[in-house]
């Protein structure tokens, strides 16, 4: 049974709509990421779930409850989603307990009465703050404000809690930290999390499923392993990972190209599987580059190493073939590498193809 | 948290529809602001469409005008670089006894424009015409510019000018590229107010003897009982105003808060004085000593010397202080009911509908109050004569008369509330209703109580529309002094304007902001 | 919110306890002394100051019983009110500074005609000719000039000389000014249009300098910035009483037999929306009655205008002036003056 269902969903108006019939199924307590680039609509995808943007068409349920069907709109506040801003959103005019207490009843009274009370200091211990219950957002750090806007959100026990980029504005060690503390807490209290994020490494690591869109539509749903490893075409594995594109031809469950004959599989629709001798467009991910002297195998070919990025855990190395083609590898350890030096390279595992673009 | 701008995210256009109970709010508010206007309209179509082409031909029709646009434009630019020279001295300098000179700063709003010039003229006789009128309407309406762009200042960082000099930029290149941005929205709003408010300017002019369009539509009652003549005088000075506000809607374009991060703390720099200093505290004194110390003082010493000291009447002069108190009040609340919606929705939403909206909410200030008062005679003996001459109908005149005056302070304090807050409320099981109410009002507060108090000072200072509404026998500080300097018996009239003065006073101590105490220090 | 909430709640209380206390008391009528018909009530709206009306209403209870509530505004916002409201006045009498409020609010046929015996009292010329107004006080029109720079003797003796170019630069008016205007109109009256219109003409051309009021005309001749102004008797007498007769500057030169030397006067007329309640009538009774004739005279230095009470001293007799041969509430006239002033650039 999943807990969140959404059903063709168009937000905007005819000429440009924002959202452009969006179905999505999310399983009862699974953390699913929504990645894309700049002003594909994934806040609106958030804020339409929250109730905060009325969708013109479509269904939306959560659990059993149906959220909007043609055209009906239930109000956020009767939603009981949780909601955790980019930029936290404290209100400044309240104690941190008082912020977690603040959905508990209606006005500042209600919330300063709630914040002595033991769910919010249950709430606080979740998100380790139990010493900070007194003090004022401003006083707080990002991070800090961050695990109140999610206490908050909890607080006032939502089946589903929708977090829109709440990570972007942290440094990338706590970001980390925050992460894996959201994702555990999200998971002890047995929430479905929804969670926007414009780093799709985040997204990978962090979620049970990741969703992919563009320009107001779902590209791909799923599990991170099936979107990095099975995207379902060149633009969903370029955005959600680094890849090379050779163009060859299609041969029988290889592809011949200017790498040699690549064992590939087809990648695209099923209802368009290649006849022998068709064009198509291959996907490589970088570590499926291997460097180093591979006589054996049976896709090898000789590059240059033109740059080398240095990432710590592994190191990016960027090739050009004899006929110019650039692609970039991924290495565990550059060993004697350096720029300029030759290299063989071969192709490891089954590559994907997809027709040409 | 560290400073950062926040790029607030353009919500998509299809969900920026308002809310109809707020549209439907604001558009009531706007019917109630228009009800001049409509009054003007049923006037002037009283009158014989010849009649109405003599009047525009008349000879002195171009003076009349030329004379209102230059004292308007000049008021309003010497206001916003003496306004905007002020308040950068109160916010950015470091000043002995800065809150006594914020205070001094506000203070010219609790002198009625009037008793300046009465002030002035006994001290200086032949200080008349243009130039007359120009110094005293600059030096009472400076306020209106000093106190937004301080606040404004105040609010804002100082982070983006020090990336202009590092960029290469002199301190006032700096100034230009990093503080008037943050500022702009500021200084245009109180540029408005004053160029309204020099345009329906009666009392300070006529003593001038300047002629322009309000003295010539008091003279139009006064001797020619010609009340369409009037009215044609009173749209001309409405179709001014309009050019004034869709100018001010134009030249604050799509500006929109962006400066300041929402959790972060806005950082000002001081700049030390050094050799600046002593022009420095002589231009934060100018406007102060002008319109408040010199008129103030020589009707004191009028006082003295006057041989018809009349007895005062303690008793009617406390009636009059609570009266003008209540009235003030009462007027204040109306206003700022009326102005909430439209500045809301001026706050939250774009479009034509909210921009009409708007302009017409702003229209009245630009009529003389003997206009606006006899409007509201017209309107409530056509509506509701029960209440007609009452308290209720006055204090709502104030309201018509003075919600502009709110409109923007309740509009840039509801700007400045992060629409995300809102959200949360929502998701957090708040209707829309409880989220404004808990949440936006509860932020906006300080620029509530702000407009609030604009609108106090300006209606304690009021005089025609009171005299035609008040109820009968009902006398108000202004009233007592208006018949006391009607018989140029300046000695009677003193108690009453200083009691004016000071009763005034409180408001604008309130606006000024010097309560709140110092600005964040930051070493520079 | 609770804090404006409270303010909201604290106003709305005020307002509505100002109301109470503003509402007329209704005391009942005095039964006996009151006129059998009247309600021993009367709203009055008066365009004159309050300092100086406000004790003749005492008296005026005190004689009759009658109790009054005043409304005080200038005569021009009065008179805009009373066109505003109509029908609906809560007015019954209306005092003004001027016969041209009044005028104009008889054309329009806001007041009821008064009963000849009251109306006959007052000489013709100082009051309405269709008995719809009464004449109350007279004002004259007078040249106040700088003693220090002028001699009395070479005063003009009519207003025709000041278009004189050696008088160029040196004449202050206001000719917005209700009783400025009445001048004019007499002037066009008795010495004909022709002449008027060379008169305005010519002073437009002399460089005047034109004032808002009477008033700030006094004051310019006062501080010796011009030599003359056109202005009415009575300023100069309440400056006098205000800053001590030895230091006036100016000085009053009264025109007899001149269009210049013209007296305007305040009257009173009662609103039709009175429904003709004899209060209202007992007032203007006791207005132009020997008391409140007497009253004028002693606080404001204007004319009395009921025969038999002596004018101030220093005043030429009213009858040595030009004003039987006006109707100082011709307003068509009046409109044609404010015409010719307008055609010179004066309004």
């Amino acid at each position: 049974m999943s807990q969140l269902s959404l059903t063709d969903v168009v937000v905007g108006f005819d000429a440009e709509p924002v959202l452009r019939g969006i179905t999505l199924d999310v399983p009862s307590g699974a953390l699913a990421a929504v990645v894309g680039p700049s002003g594909c609509g994934k806040t609106t995808l958030l804020r339409t779930i929250a109730g905060l943007v009325r969708a013109r068409s479509g269904e939306i349920r959560i659990g059993q409850r149906m959220m909007a069907t043609h055209g009906i709109h239930l109000a956020p506040e009767k939603r009981r989603v949780g909601w955790v801003p980019q930029d936290a959103a404290l209100f400044p005019h309240l104690t941190v307990a008082e912020n977690v207490a603040f959905g508990l009843g209606i006005g500042t009274r209600a919330a300063r009465r709630a914040a002595r009370g033991a769910e919010v200091a249950r709430l606080l211990g979740l998100v380790s703050l139990s010493a900070l219950a007194d003090r004022l957002p401003s006083q707080l750090s990002g991070g800090q404000a961050q695990r109140v806007a999610l206490a908050r959100a909890l607080a006032v026990s939502p089946e589903i809690v929708l977090l829109d980029e709440p990570f972007a504005a942290l440094d990338p060690v706590l970001r980390a930290e925050l992460r894996a503390e959201v994702r555990a807490l999200l998971a002890a209290e047995g929430v479905t999390g929804i969670l926007v994020t414009h780093d799709q490494a985040e997204a990978l690591s962090t979620a049970d499923f990741v969703a992919v869109m563009n320009d107001g539509q779902l590209l791909q749903f799923g599990t991170p392993r099936e979107i990095y490893e099975r995207p379902r075409d060149p633009w969903v594995a370029g955005f959600v990972g680094e890849s090379n594109l050779v163009r060859g031809m299609w041969s029988d469950g290889f592809v011949e190209c200017v790498l040699g004959r690549v064992v590939a599989q087809w990648g695209g629709a099923s209802t368009a599987v290649p006849v022998d001798g068709q064009p198509v467009t291959l996907l490589l991910r970088p570590e499926q580059l291997v460097l180093g002297p591979a006589p054996t195998m049976p896709a090898a070919f000789s590059a240059t190493v033109t740059t080398m990025s240095y990432g710590g855990h592994d190191v990016l190395v960027g090739l050009m073939l004899a006929d110019g083609t650039r692609m970039i590898s991924r290495v565990v350890s550059a060993g004697a590498l350096s720029a300029g030096a030759p290299v063989t390279a071969s192709v490891s595992g089954p590559a994907l193809a997809f027709s040409p673009q | 948290m560290t400073e950062h701008v926040i790029e607030v995210a353009a919500p998509p256009v299809g969900s920026r529809r308002p809310p109809p109970a707020l549209l439907a709010l604001a558009i009531l508010a706007c019917a109630v602001s228009a009800i001049p206007l409509v009054y003007l309209l049923v006037r002037v179509s009283g009158g014989a469409p010849d009649e109405i082409a003599s009047i525009l031909a008349r000879p002195r029709m171009p003076a009349l005008l030329l004379n209102t646009v230059s004292l308007v434009v000049t008021v309003t630019l010497s206001s916003l670089v003496l306004g905007m020279l002020t308040a950068f001295l109160l916010v950015r300098v470091r000043l002995r006894a800065q809150r006594v000179w914020i205070v001094l700063a506000a203070l010219p709003l609790a002198v009625p424009s009037y008793l300046a010039a009465f002030g002035w003229l006994a001290l200086i006789p032949g200080m008349q015409g243009f130039w007359g009128s120009f110094f005293l309407l600059t030096i009472v309406s400076t306020p209106y510019v000093t106190l937004p762009v301080a606040a404004a200042i105040r609010g804002g960082t100082t982070g983006l000018d020090d990336v202009a000099r590092t960029l290469g930029h002199g301190p006032w290149r700096a100034f230009w590229l990093g503080t008037w941005p943050q500022i702009r929205p500021a200084a245009l709003a109180g540029s408005l107010l004053v160029a309204l408010y020099v345009l329906s300017e009666f009392g300070a002019v006529a003593l001038m003897r300047y002629p322009v369009l309000t003295t010539a539509i008091q003279q139009a009652y006064g001797a020619s009982f010609n009340r369409n003549y009037a009215a044609i005088l009173a749209i001309i000075l409405v179709a001014i105003a309009m050019i004034l506000v869709f100018g001010e809607q134009r030249a604050r374009g799509r500006v929109r808060r962006q400066f300041g991060a929402v959790t972060g703390v806005s950082r000002v720099r001081m700049v030390s004085l050094r050799a600046a200093r002593i022009p420095s505290y002589l231009l934060l004194a100018v406007v102060p000593t002008c319109a408040v110390g010199i008129p103030v003082s020589v009707l004191v010493g009028r006082l003295l010397q006057a041989e018809t000291l009349r007895e005062l009447d303690v008793l009617s002069l406390g009636q009059a202080i609570a009266n003008t108190l209540g009235l003030a009040l009462g007027g204040a609340v109306t206003a700022v009911l009326l102005a909430i919606p439209i500045a809301a929705l001026a706050a939250r939403y774009r479009g034509r509908v909210v921009r009409a909206i708007e302009s017409t909410g702003y229209l009245a200030l630009g009529l003389p109050g003997i206009v606006v008062g006899l409007s509201l005679v017209f309107f409530s003996l056509a509506v509701i004569p029960a209440l007609y001459q009452t308290a209720i109908v006055l204090t709502f005149a104030y309201g018509v008369l003075f919600m502009p005056k709110a409109i923007g302070a309740i509009r840039s304090s509801v700007a400045q509330v992060p629409e995300s807050l809102s959200d949360v409320a929502r998701t957090l099981g708040y209707s829309r209703w409880q989220t404004w109410r808990h949440v936006t009002v509860r932020l906006a507060r300080p620029g509530i109580m702000a407009g609030a108090m604009l609108v106090a000072v300006t209606a304690m200072k009021e005089l025609p529309a009171t005299l035609l509404l008040r109820p009968t026998g009902t006398n108000t500080l202004a009233t007592e002094l208006w018949a006391r300097t009607d018989v140029s018996a300046y000695g009677a009239a003193a108690p009453y304007a200083a009691a004016l003065v000071l009763v005034a006073s409180v408001p604008a101590f309130l606006l000024s902001g010097a309560r709140r105490g110092r600005t964040d220090e930051v070493p520079s | 919110m609770r804090v404006s909430l409270a303010i909201a709640a604290t106003a709305t209380a005020l307002a509505l306890v100002l109301t109470g206390c503003s509402a007329p008391q209704s005391s009942p009528a005095d039964g006996a002394s009151g006129a059998p018909e009247g309600d021993g009530e009367l709203t009055l709206y008066v365009g004159r100051d309050e300092a100086l009306v406000a004790p003749l209403i005492e008296k005026f209870t005190e004689a009759t019983g009658i109790e009054v509530t005043a409304r005080y505004a200038s005569s021009s916002e009065l008179n805009a009110l009373l066109f505003e409201e109509g029908d609906n006045t809560p007015a019954e009498a209306f005092l003004s500074q001027d016969a041209g409020a009044l005028g104009s609010l008889s054309n329009a046929g806001l007041l009821s005609k008064l009963p000849a015996d009251l109306t006959s009292i007052i000489p013709a010329g100082f009051t309405s000719a269709n008995g719809t107004w009464l004449g109350i006080t007279g004002r004259a029109r007078v040249i106040a000039y700088d003693s220090e720079t002028v001699d009395a003797a070479d005063v003009p003796k009519a207003i025709a000389a000041l278009t004189d170019p050696k008088y160029a630069g040196e004449v202050a008016f206001a000719p917005g000014n209700a009783s400025m205007q009445s001048f004019v109109t007499a002037l066009r009256v008795l010495d004909g249009e022709d002449a008027a219109e060379a008169w305005v003409k010519g002073m437009s051309e002399n460089s005047p300098v034109l004032t808002e009021k009477n008033g700030e005309t006094l004051d310019l001749v006062n501080s010796g910035e011009v030599s003359f102004g056109l202005i009415n008797h009575y300023y100069w007498f309440e400056d006098a009483a205000e800053l001590g007769e030895d230091a006036m500057r100016a000085q009053l030169a009264f025109l007899p037999g001149d269009a210049g030397g013209m007296v305007n006067v305040t009257g009173a007329g009662i609103l039709k929306g009175s429904k003709d309640d004899p209060d209202a009538l007992a007032f203007l009774e006791y207005l132009v009655s020997e008391a409140g004739q007497q009253y004028f005279v002693e606080q404001t230095y204007e004319y009395p205008l009921l025969p038999g009470v002596a004018a101030p001293e220093g005043l030429p007799a009213l009858d040595s002036l030009v004003n039987p041969k006006l109707d100082l509430s011709d307003l068509e006239s009046l409109s044609q003056t404010q015409e010719l002033l307008a055609k010179y650039g004066l309004l």
